[in-house]
C-alpha cells in the first residue's frame, strides 16, 4: 500500500526523514518495500500559459502542429505543439530548454520543419504523474501561478512509502494506522481528524432501510444519505492524492470514497440513492445460480455461500467485493446512499477467490476490517462529499448492528513476559508501550489487564501482547543465551537425550554421495516435477497413474515424477545441449506415487546416475574410451557395495521403462527385491530430451537398500597358508546364449571350499563370432598348504564339469 | 712377489679390465681368464703337472691373482652397471612437468555442501535430524500450524495442491507438528528437505527449494535461548566476527516472530552491492513456537515453551557463495558444479 508521507504527517509529527520513518516501521515488525520519490525523474518543469498561437505548421500523425507563444512570466518561449488541446489561455505544463523529464530525457531546443522550438508543453505520461497522453498536455487551474515549479505546486516534492504489513495488521492498511504506528515508535501523540459533518434535513431513518438476512456474514451494517450532490470532478488536490497512491480519480463522489478508505483503512461504497428499489437495502446470501454485473462491467454467476448487498428487487452489490454497474454513482447523481459495512473476513476471501475479483476493499475485509471505526469514516465520507460535491447530510445514520462486538480483555502476566523472553522489560516502560499503540491497560497486582481496542483484531491472546512489547521495546534488548550455559539448566538437561542423531536416511544419503564423489561424478539437485509428455514416456505399462497437481504452475511441471531417472536425462540434457558432451552425474531423489496413506502419495528414495560421452577426461595418459553399460553398473554396484548390500545377483527384467530392451539389466538381493535397474536409455526417451550420443544409467533403490540386511562388520583372521593361482579360459560357440554369470556360478559351485576368489578377467570375441571368458581363480585353504595335486584335481574336476555341462571347450594356452 | 708367469697372466687380465667400456666387456674379460676355459682357469687346472715346488710357487701366485681379479672384476662390474643403467635413464628422458595421473574428483551440490555444514553445527548443538514426507496433508503443512483455511496467511505461501486435502509441503514445518505427536518434550530437532511454492522460476524464486527447520522445545525455552543458538549458528556459518539481528515479523506458528539478518560479511555492515548498502542480510524466519500449535500437538503451553526457526538453505549458499540466479542451482551445468570442488 502507497502512502505519501506527507500524508502520514497530517496524523503525527515526525522529525524523521521518510527513510528514516520506514526504518523505525521495519525494526517494528511493518515491511515497507520502497520509500520513493513521488516524481523521482521531473526536473525544471514549470507551469506556463498559451499567450497565443502564432502560426499552423501543417499536420504530423494527424496531429495539427501549432507555434505557440508560452509565458512563464518573467520569460517567453516559442514553442511547437501538437496537442488537440492546445488553446490560447490555458496554463499547462512546460519543460523550457535545460528541465529534465523522466528516463533522463533532458529538454533542449530543436527545429521542426525548419521552425525553432524552446522547450515542450508536456502530457500526464510524459511527466510521468499519470498515463494520460492522447487528450494532450497536462492543463492547471486558470490560477495556478504562473512560473511556478509544477512538482512542487502539485504536492509531488514527496515520498511515498510502499508499506507491506503482514496479514495480521489490517490495521496498518491505511494512513492513519501507520501513523498511530509511528506515534506510538517515536512517542508522539497522533492526531486524529476531527469528523463532524454537518448534518440537515430529515433523519436519515426516514430515507433508507437496511435488512440484515444473513447477520452471520454481516455483523454491521451502516448507511448514511448526502442529497443535492452535484457529481463532477475532485479538485486537484484529491487527484493528486489519489495519483499519488496510484488509484485513478472518477468522480468526486467515488474519490472520496476511495480517500477514506486510504486514509482511514475502512472500504465504503456509494450508491445511487435513486436507483436502489424503495429506498431498502438487504443484506442476504446470492441465490444460487443469481446473476450479477459487477462496476467493470463483467456479468458474474453467484452462488448462495456469497454475500449480496440487495434491494428488495434485485442484488445491487457483492459484499465487501464490489458494487453494481446500475446502481453507481454517474454525473447524473444527485443523491448518494452511502454504506459503511462489516463482512465476515473468511466469506469475503471465498468470494472474492470464487469470482477472480481482487479488490482493495475485499483485501481490507478478508484480513479483517474495525467493526467500530466504520462509523468515522462514513461520517467522514459524507462531510467530504458534502463538501466537494455539495449537498446536505441527511441527519444520524442507519446502523444495523446484529452482531455487537465484545470487547476481549487479556490479562498480561509479567511473569510470562519473562518466561517467553527471558528477560523482562521494566513493567513501566511495558505498561507505556502498550498504552502508546492504544491499547488501553489497567494494572492488576503485577499483571496488567489489556481491552483490546475494535482496531487490533490480531490481539487474541497473551503471547501476543508479549509480542507488542518487545517489537517496540526493540528485539535488540534480547540477551543472547548460548544453549548450555548458566542460566538453561533445562536446555542443557535436554542434551543428555540423544545427541545430534542422524536418521538412518540421512546416513545413507552420506554414504551415497561419497562414494560417487569419490568416484567422480558430480551431484546434481533436479526439479520434482514432471511433463505429461515425459511422464508418458517413461511410465511403464501398468505402473499406476502418476500424481497430478490441481493446480500447476504450468502443463509441463504438472504431474510429480515416477521415473528415477527424469531428473537425470534433464541434467544430461541441459549439458551436451551447452557443448559439454562428456557428463558423469547422480542424484539422490524421489519418486512419487499414488498411496492409501494419509498424505495420498508414496515417496520412494533413489539415487541415480547417468553417462555420457568419454569415460575420462581426456589426457596422455588415457585412451579416448567411451562410457559403457558395465560404468553404469559398476557404478550401482560400487553404491550398493558402499552400503553394505551384499550377496546381490543379476536379475530378470527390470520395472523401469526408457531402457533398450536387449541393454537393461538388473541387480537383485538374495530376498529377490531388484536393488538396482541399469543399461542404455532407449534413444526413443534420450531423443525427447535433446540428446544425440548414447546414454547410460542406472537407478538404485534407497528403499530395498535400507531393507537389506547388512552383514555386521567382523573381522577374520588373515590366511596363513599360500594362495595358488589358475587362469582357466573356456570359449563359446557363437550361436551360445550362454552368460558368464551362469558359468560362473556353476564354477563357484563345482570347486568347492577350497575356491577363494573367482575373477573374469578377460573377454574376447573370435572373428567368427566365438567368444572367450577367462577366470582366475584363487584356492587356498585355512589349515595347510595347497599342493599342485590336489588344486590339480579341483581344476579337472571343474573344466570336465563345464564343459560338459555347457558345451564348451577349454581353451588351451 | 708372485711368480713371473703369473705375474704376466694377471698384468694382463689388469689391462683388459681396464681396456673394457662396458658390463658386456667385463663379462668378456670375466671368461677370458676366469671362465672354465679361462686363462687362470687352465693353469690352477694344470697344477699337478707341476713339480712340487714350482706347484706351491705357481699355485699362491694364481689363487691371489684369482682373488685380485675377482673383487677388480666386481667392483668394476658394479660401477659400469650403475653408469649403464644411469645412461638408459637418460634415454628414456622423464618429463616430470607431464600431468600427474590423477583419480577422477567427483564433486557435491553446493546446496549439499551447505546443508552438510548446518545440519553438522546443529547435530554439534545436540539436535537430532528428523524428515518427513513432500506430499503433505493440508492439516500438518497448514492447519495445525494455526494457518486456517480461507485465512490471508496463507497468501504468504502460495500453494501446490494435489487434491483438496493434500498438497506439496511448502515448508518443513509440518515435521514439527509430526514429531512433537509423536514424542514428549524436550524436543530438539532440526529437519531439512526439499519445499515447494507456486512461484515461477526466476533469478530469486523456484517452484522447488530447501528448508532447514529448527524446533526446541522444553522447560524454560526462551527467546533468549534462540537468539543465542542462531548467534551461535551465525558465528559458525558465517565465521567467528558475525553478528545477527533480530526484527519483529509474522508468522502464524509463531508469537513473537522475528526475521533474523546477519552482519554483511562483505562490507561488515558499511553497505554495498551485496546488502544492497543495508548493511544486513536477511537469513531466516524464527520465532518462539505460537501456544496454539503446542496445544494442537497436547503440550501444554503453560508447562513448556519452544522456539523455531526456519531458513532457506539456497539463500546461504547464495549469500556464501556469491550466486546471483536461484536457476543455477537446478541447471546443474557442470560448469556451475565443477566449481564447488
Amino acid at each position: 500500500m502507497k502512502i505519501p508521507y506527507t500524508w502520514l504527517r497530517e496524523f503525527v509529527d515526525l522529525r524523521l526523514s521518510p527513510a528514516e520513518a520506514a526504518d523505525r516501521l521495519m525494526n517494528a515488525g511493518i515491511e515497507v518495500a520502497a520509500v520513493t520519490p513521488l516524481a523521482p525523474d521531473v526536473r525544471g518543469v514549470v507551469i506556463g500559459e498559451i499567450e497565443a498561437i502564432e502560426r499552423e505548421l501543417g499536420d504530423s500523425h494527424g496531429h495539427r502542429l501549432l507555434l505557440c507563444r508560452v509565458s512563464i512570466g518573467r520569460q517567453k518561449f516559442s514553442v511547437i505543439c501538437g496537442a488537440p488541446n492546445t488553446k490560447v489561455g490555458v496554463r499547462a505544463a512546460f519543460a523550457p530548454p535545460g528541465a529534465v523529464l523522466p528516463g533522463d530525457r533532458r529538454i533542449g531546443t530543436t527545429t521542426i520543419r525548419g521552425v525553432e522550438s524552446q522547450g515542450m508543453l508536456c502530457s500526464e505520461r510524459e511527466l510521468g504523474i499519470g498515463l494520460e497522453h492522447e487528450a494532450g498536455i497536462f492543463v492547471l487551474d486558470g490560477d495556478a501561478p504562473l512560473g511556478a515549479d509544477l512538482i512542487a505546486h502539485l504536492g509531488l516534492d514527496d515520498h511515498v512509502l510502499d508499506v507491506e504489513p503482514t496479514p495480521n495488521r489490517p490495521d496498518c492498511l491505511s494512513v492513519l494506522g501507520v501513523a498511530r504506528e509511528l506515534a506510538a515508535l517515536t512517542g508522539t501523540r497522533l492526531r486524529v481528524p476531527t469528523i463532524a459533518p454537518k448534518e440537515a434535513g430529515a433523519p436519515v431513518r426516514t430515507l433508507v432501510r437496511v435488512r440484515i438476512e444473513a447477520p452471520d456474514l454481516c455483523h454491521r451494517f451502516t448507511a448514511r444519505v448526502v442529497s443535492g450532490v452535484t457529481v463532477g470532478p475532485s479538485p486537484a488536490w484529491l487527484q493528486a492524492r489519489l495519483r499519488a497512491v496510484g488509484l485513478r480519480p472518477i468522480s468526486n463522489v467515488v474519490d472520496v470514497t476511495n480517500y477514506v478508505l486510504w486514509e482511514l483503512g475502512h472500504p465504503l461504497h456509494a450508491f445511487d440513492y435513486a436507483a436502489v428499489t424503495d429506498a431498502t437495502i438487504v443484506v442476504r446470501r446470492a441465490r444460487a445460480g443469481e446473476r450479477f454485473t459487477t462496476l467493470d462491467g463483467q456479468e458474474r454467476a453467484l452462488d448462495d455461500s456469497m454475500l449480496v448487498i440487495a434491494d428488495p428487487r434485485r442484488a445491487i452489490g457483492i459484499a465487501g467485493v464490489m458494487g453494481g454497474a446500475d446502481t453507481e454513482v454517474t454525473d447524473g447523481t444527485t443523491r448518494v446512499l452511502l454504506e459503511s459495512a462489516w463482512f465476515d473476513p473468511v466469506s469475503i476471501r471465498r468470494t472474492s477467490r470464487a469470482l477472480g475479483l481482487k479488490t482493495d476493499a475485499a483485501y481490507r475485509f478478508e484480513r479483517g476490517a474495525d467493526i467500530e471505526a466504520l462509523v468515522d469514516a462514513s461520517a467522514r465520507a459524507a462531510q467530504l462529499i458534502a463538501e466537494l460535491a455539495g449537498g446536505a447530510v441527511a441527519h444520524g445514520m442507519v446502523d444495523a448492528y446484529p452482531r455487537r462486538r465484545r470487547p476481549r480483555r487479556i490479562r498480561l502476566r509479567m511473569e510470562r513476559v519473562k518466561r517467553v523472553l527471558g528477560v523482562l522489560p521494566p513493567p513501566s516502560k511495558a505498561k507505556a508501550i502498550l498504552a502508546g499503540l492504544g491499547l488501553p491497560t489497567r494494572q492488576k497486582g503485577r499483571d496488567l489487564e489489556i481491552e483490546v481496542p475494535s482496531f487490533r483484531r490480531d490481539l487474541a491472546m497473551e503471547d501476543d501482547l508479549v509480542e507488542e512489547i518487545v517489537r517496540v521495546w526493540g528485539y535488540d534488548k534480547l540477551p543472547s543465551v548460548v544453549p548450555g550455559s548458566a542460566g538453561t539448566p533445562s536446555i542443557a538437561g535436554s542434551l543428555t537425550g540423544v545427541r545430534g542423531a542422524l536418521p538412518p536416511t540421512v546416513i545413507q544419503a552420506q554414504t551415497v554421495r561419497q562414494a560417487l564423489v569419490g568416484a567422480g561424478l558430480a551431484e546434481a539437485i533436479t526439479h520434482a516435477f514432471s511433463d505429461p509428455a515425459c511422464a508418458a514416456l517413461l511410465r511403464a505399462p501398468g505402473a499406476p497413474e502418476p500424481l497430478r497437481l490441481l493446480n500447476p504452475l504450468s502443463q509441463d511441471a504438472a504431474l510429480l515424477r515416477i521415473h528415477p531417472l527424469e531428473g537425470m536425462l534433464a541434467a544430461v540434457s541441459v549439458n551436451v545441449r551447452r557443448q559439454q558432451p562428456d557428463v558423469a552425474v547422480f542424484e539422490i531423489c524421489k519418486t512419487y506415487e499414488p498411496d492409501k496413506g494419509e498424505t495420498g502419495a508414496r515417496e520412494s528414495r533413489w539415487v541415480t546416475l547417468a553417462l555420457t560421452g568419454a569415460r575420462a577426461e581426456p589426457a596422455w595418459h588415457t585412451a579416448d574410451a567411451r562410457a559403457d553399460v558395465y560404468d553404469a553398473k559398476g557404478l550401482a554396484e560400487h553404491v550398493l557395495d558402499a552400503l553394505g548390500v551384499g550377496g546381490l545377483r543379476p536379475g530378470g527384467a527390470g520395472r523401469l521403462a526408457g531402457f533398450e530392451p536387449d541393454c537393461h539389466g538388473t541387480l537383485v538381493t538374495a530376498s529377490g527385491a531388484i536393488a538396482a535397474e541399469f543399461g542404455e536409455v532407449s534413444a526413443r526417451v534420450r531423443e525427447a530430451f535433446g540428446i544425440d550420443a548414447p546414454v547410460f544409467a542406472a537407478a538404485v533403490s534407497l528403499d530395498v537398500a535400507a531393507a537389506t540386511t547388512q552383514v555386521p562388520l567382523r573381522y577374520r583372521g588373515l590366511p596363513r597358508f599360500p594362495a595358488v593361482q589358475r587362469d582357466l579360459a573356456f570359449v563359446l560357440g557363437a550361436e551360445q546364449s550362454l552368460t558368464a554369470a551362469e558359468i560362473e556360478a556353476k564354477l563357484a559351485e563345482e570347486a568347492g571350499p577350497l575356491l577363494r576368489r573367482v575373477t573374469l578377467f578377460d573377454v574376447f570375441r573370435f572373428p567368427d563370432g566365438r567368444r572367450s571368458l577367462a577366470w582366475r581363480l584363487t584356492f587356498q585353504a585355512e589349515d595347510r598348504t595347497l599342493t599342485d595335486d590336489e588344486v590339480n584335481r579341483v581344476q579337472e574336476h571343474i573344466t570336465r564339469t563345464l564343459t560338459q555341462t555347457f558345451g564348451i571347450t577349454l581353451r588351451s594356452a | 712377489m708372485g711368480h713371473p708367469r703369473v705375474d704376466a697372466i694377471a698384468q694382463e687380465a689388469r689391462e683388459a679390465v681396464a681396456a673394457a667400456r662396458s658390463s658386456a666387456d667385463l663379462e668378456q674379460a670375466r671368461v677370458r681368464f676366469l671362465g672354465r676355459q679361462g686363462v687362470l682357469t687352465q693353469l690352477l687346472r694344470s697344477l699337478g703337472t707341476l713339480a712340487p715346488e714350482e706347484r706351491r710357487l705357481v699355485g699362491a701366485a694364481a689363487n691371489e691373482a684369482k682373488r685380485m681379479l675377482e673383487a677388480l672384476l666386481e667392483e668394476r662390474l658394479a660401477e659400469a652397471l650403475e653408469s649403464e643403467r644411469r645412461a638408459q635413464r637418460t634415454r628414456a628422458r622423464l618429463d616430470l612437468t607431464l600431468p600427474g595421473r590423477r583419480p577422477a574428483r567427483g564433486v557435491l551440490h553446493p546446496l549439499t555442501r551447505v546443508h552438510d555444514e548446518i545440519v553438522a553445527i546443529f547435530a554439534g548443538l545436540g539436535f537430532s535430524v528428523v524428515d518427513g514426507p513432500e506430499v503433505e496433508t493440508d492439516y500438518y503443512n497448514f492447519e495445525a500450524l494455526n494457518i486456517p483455511r480461507d485465512h490471508p496467511a496463507r497468501d504468504m505461501q502460495d500453494t501446490l495442491y494435489l487434491t483438496e486435502s493434500t498438497l506439496l509441503r511448502t515448508h518443513t514445518s509440518p515435521v514439527q507438528i509430526r514429531t512433537m505427536l509423536a514424542q514428549k518434550p524436550p524436543v530438539r530437532i532440526i529437519v531439512p528437505g526439499r519445499v515447494f511454492r507456486r512461484d515461477v522460476a526466476d533469478a530469486s524464486h523456484s517452484p522447488m527449494f530447501h528448508q532447514v527447520e529448527g524446533l526446541a522445545v522444553d522447560r524454560n525455552v526462551t527467546m533468549a535461548d534462540l537468539k543465542g543458538t542462531l548467534g551461535l549458528f551465525a558465528r559458525e556459518m558465517f565465521g567467528p566476527e558475525s553478528r545477527i539481528r533480530f526484527r519483529p515479523s509474522f508468522f502464524p506458528f509463531t508469537e513473537p516472530s522475528a526475521e533474523v539478518d546477519v552482519l554483511c560479511f562483505v562490507c561488515h555492515g558499511q553497505g554495498c552491492r551485496l546488502c544492497k548498502q543495508g548493511g544486513w542480510l536477511e537469513i531466516l524466519g524464527s520465532g518462539m513456537v505460537h501456544p496454539q500449535v503446542l496445544k494442537n500437538v497436547g503440550y501444554d503451553p503453560e508447562e513448556v515453551t519452544g522456539w523455531a526457526f526456519g531458513m532457506g538453505i539456497e539463500r546461504i549458499a547464495m549469500l556464501k557463495y556469491g550466486i546471483d540466479d536461484l536457476r543455477l542451482f537446478f541447471d546443474n551445468d557442470l560448469r556451475f558444479l565443477r566449481q564447488f570442488a
